[in-house]
């Protein structure tokens, strides 16, 4: 099979979910952020870079845990030579990339707009891309591992969504302590303590390996994902 | 007629009930929201059992634990509910269940209902396992009433609601494109301020709560100063928000499952004319 023709393959199996969820994603921030009635650019401009740092990591992540459990014959994928959890991780990869198009994509709009530079916790045009690459990294190989151990799409979405919440709900309280604050998802828009953002971007890059790795070894057995119900 | 839909709803709310109930994930879910949760720190679950913080009123504090478990684990229970319902279509096995005399109607009120609740169950025993400690530990045992209060006007009513969505609009997207909707839906129309955005916080489609908490139960917040209905100046959809009274607070119930009750009339519809 040709390299491309088995990428686009990857894609479709990937799902809508991961096609559409990003640019969705952006969609609605931008809507809200073009409600928003509060006089001065500073909150429109918040509200556009948290779109990047926290709708779009959201979408992944739920699209990431629904990548196990997807195909109706895993027998057929256990018995080829690429080891199905290979194939798992080319369509998370998928996922990403499509999601880092579409963020990259927005974020050069919102640089070349002069809306970037708005929020004045922004970290510069090439750094700065951290607001969402970290997130969406993280949350999307949170969502994966999820996906893995209880091989449910229902359970690792949940979960997902959930622990987004979480952060979105309880700020302060998860950025008391510093292991709270070193992996929390929104350090550029509703970050508590400004000096910890490049900790806690490489921190949740390291967490999203970690999450990765962890995925990879629980899906060796992936003869336990036969006779699972899809979705 | 009616006899053969009262026991096809009874059937199917039994067998639903039954298979979601043994779902582990059902019961993970929930399980590792709440473990999370202590993990940071929540609050007021720490503050229950701590003389110097807790609130001086067991009904601020029943209520209270109310809302901060309804806004949190109905985000799970949306989820989890969001593949029931095409799940039928996904097995193949919509076919035959049509084939049989068991009207769909009452087949789909039946896996609404019988889901619907068994997912509830682990949330509801955390709500009142927590509220039942807390009526030992305080030595307030009406505690556990304004419990049973506040799962009857705000969780139970926000649940049928969630439910009813989580079932039906799946059936025009895919489930998991759903959950992110129904995650940014959840921020937008229960804890977003009128102020920022139009919202439906604070209206009389409130899944959170917000007329039964003020009208029915009196509750303001755990200090006290928060109001979680009315209109608020300057707000756009503020004809939506009348002034909390109980007759509104029933009214915001009613609308609920109203609602509810019309996205499944949709959704069988959506599901008849395919077949």
């Amino acid at each position: 099979m040709r390299p491309m023709t088995l990428w686009r393959y990857e894609a479709r199996r990937a799902g809508w979910t991961a096609l559409l969820g990003p640019p969705v994603a952006v969609a609605l921030g931008v809507a809200a952020a073009l409600a928003n009635p509060r006089p001065g650019d500073t909150t429109t401009a918040r509200i556009l870079l948290g779109a990047l740092e926290m709708a779009v990591p959201l979408a992944t992540g739920v699209a990431c845990a629904s990548l196990v459990g997807r195909d109706p014959a895993v027998e057929l994928q256990l018995a080829v030579p690429t080891p199905y959890r290979v194939t798992l991780l080319r369509r998370m990869t998928v996922t990403l990339g499509w999601a880092a198009v579409v963020a990259g994509l927005t974020a050069a709009v919102l640089i070349a707009t002069g809306w970037w530079e708005r929020w004045p916790a922004n970290h510069g045009p090439f750094a700065g891309q951290l607001t969402w690459a970290a997130p969406t990294i993280g949350l999307g190989a949170a969502g994966f591992a999820a996906g893995a151990v209880f091989r449910s799409p229902a359970a690792g979405g949940a979960l997902v969504t959930t622990l987004w919440t979480i952060q979105e709900f309880f700020a302060d309280l998860v950025q008391q302590h510093l292991p709270g604050r070193l992996l929390y998802l929104f350090a550029t828009t509703r970050g508590a303590v400004p000096g910890d953002w490049t900790e806690n971007r490489l921190a949740l890059l390291g967490a999203a390996a970690a999450f990765v790795v962890l995925a990879y070894v629980v899906l060796a057995r992936s003869e336990r994902l036969i006779g699972e119900e899809d979705e | 007629m009616t006899g053969q839909i009262a026991r096809t709803l009874g059937a199917s709310l039994r067998y639903e009930f039954r298979m979601q109930f043994r779902k582990r994930s059902v019961w993970i879910v929930p399980a590792l929201t709440v473990g999370l949760f202590l993990l940071i720190g929540g609050s007021l679950l720490r503050d229950l059992f701590d003389p110097g913080e807790q609130p001086a009123e067991a009904r601020t504090a029943v209520v209270a634990l109310a809302v901060q478990l309804h806004a949190l684990l109905s985000i799970g229970y949306g989820c989890l509910l969001a593949d029931r319902l095409i799940r039928d279509d996904r097995l193949r096995v919509t076919p035959i269940l049509d084939a049989t005399p068991a009207p769909s109607g009452a087949r789909l009120v039946g896996k609404y209902l019988g889901a619907g609740a068994a997912t509830a169950v682990p949330i509801l025993v955390v709500y009142f396992g927590l509220a039942a400690a807390y009526a030992v530990h305080a030595g307030a045992p009406h505690a556990l009433g304004w419990a049973l209060a506040a799962c009857g006007v705000v969780i139970v009513p926000g649940l049928l609601f969630v439910a009813a969505f989580a079932l039906v609009v799946p059936l025009t997207m895919p489930a998991p494109l759903f959950r992110v909707i129904f995650v940014g839906y959840w921020l937008w129309g229960n804890v977003v301020g009128p102020d920022m955005m139009p919202t439906l916080a604070r209206t009389l489609i409130h899944p959170l709560g917000g007329y039964p908490l003020d009208a029915l139960l009196d509750f303001h917040g755990i200090d006290g100063d928060d109001t979680w209905a009315g209109p608020v100046p300057g707000a756009t959809l503020n004809f939506l928000r009348p002034d909390p009274t109980a007759t509104t607070a029933w009214l915001s119930i009613a609308v609920l499952l109203l609602l509810a009750a019309a996205a499944l009339a949709g959704g069988h519809v959506v599901r008849t004319r395919r077949a």
